[in-house]
């Protein structure tokens, strides 16, 4: 996804702070309210961009990474809604295998992001994470 | 972020507008402070909640454990389907007790501790 030559795009860039996370979450919410998703399914990508903004937030934190930034990207296509969350947030360890016990927020966190959008991804990417998820939007 | 007391002397801890990862700390705080005063119940009433995500939830876990180390309990207030969901989707409903008003809330508790 590039926000050149890409009508549809709007892109942020956010510190990696816990108090600029709503500021993510408020605008997709005006990116999602475009779309044809019922005011349910607005709520569930604002909910699953600040899950996943709220992670990077923490990985940054045990990182020693405050500094750092986030910047999501998202498209509109005519059935999906594409968001795309970077941080330079550090590598991200394992906690769940660690403690497999233990219901970390994070843990929570990722589980909320699957079960609130139809497709997820995370990948490693330089200095951080790319998470990846599309909603799409009902026929 | 308010505490009260209800009639029954149940401690109260009401919450609006936005719980996050920002916020949440907050409610963390008050949630230990009632622990450390003694108190073996807690109503926290969701009512005017806006938004709660899963550091919220963490630390509702984390409040809701350590009542029950205690052998007593934490129920919740949430009568907002919206934020009720969140609770649906992540199973965690099986998990609290929720009420719609605190007077269900205070009469659960009572018939608890009789």
């Amino acid at each position: 996804m590039g926000s050149e030559n890409c009508p549809t795009c709007v892109e942020l860039r956010i510190p990696c702070k816990p108090e600029y996370v709503g500021v993510a979450r408020l605008a997709i919410l005006g990116v999602a309210s475009r779309m044809r998703f019922s005011y349910d399914e607005v709520e569930d990508v604002r909910l699953a961009v600040g899950e996943a903004c709220t992670i990077s937030v923490d990985w940054a934190k045990k990182n020693g990474r405050t500094e750092s930034e986030i910047v999501l990207r998202s498209e509109v296509t005519p059935d999906s809604l594409v968001v795309e969350i970077d941080d330079e947030a550090g590598p991200r360890g394992d906690e769940s295998r660690e403690n497999p016990s233990e219901q970390e927020p994070e843990n929570l966190g990722a589980l909320l992001i699957t079960l609130l959008v139809d497709e997820v991804t995370v990948v490693p990417r330089d200095g951080g994470t790319r998470v990846r998820m599309v909603k799409y939007a009902r026929q | 972020m308010d505490t009260k007391t209800l009639e029954s002397e149940l401690p109260l801890i009401e919450l609006e507008g936005e719980v996050d990862v920002y916020t949440a700390p907050q409610l963390k705080q008050q949630i230990l402070s009632i622990l450390e005063g003694g108190a073996k119940e807690l109503a926290v009433n969701l009512t005017k909640v806006e938004y709660l995500d899963s550091t919220a939830l963490g630390v509702l876990i984390g409040g809701l454990k350590r009542m029950r180390e205690k052998e007593g309990n934490m129920v919740l207030i949430c009568p907002n389907p919206r934020i009720r969901r969140v609770f649906e989707i992540t199973g965690l409903d099986k998990i609290f007790e929720i009420f719609n008003t605190e007077q269900e809330a205070q009469s659960s508790l009572e018939k608890e501790s009789e």
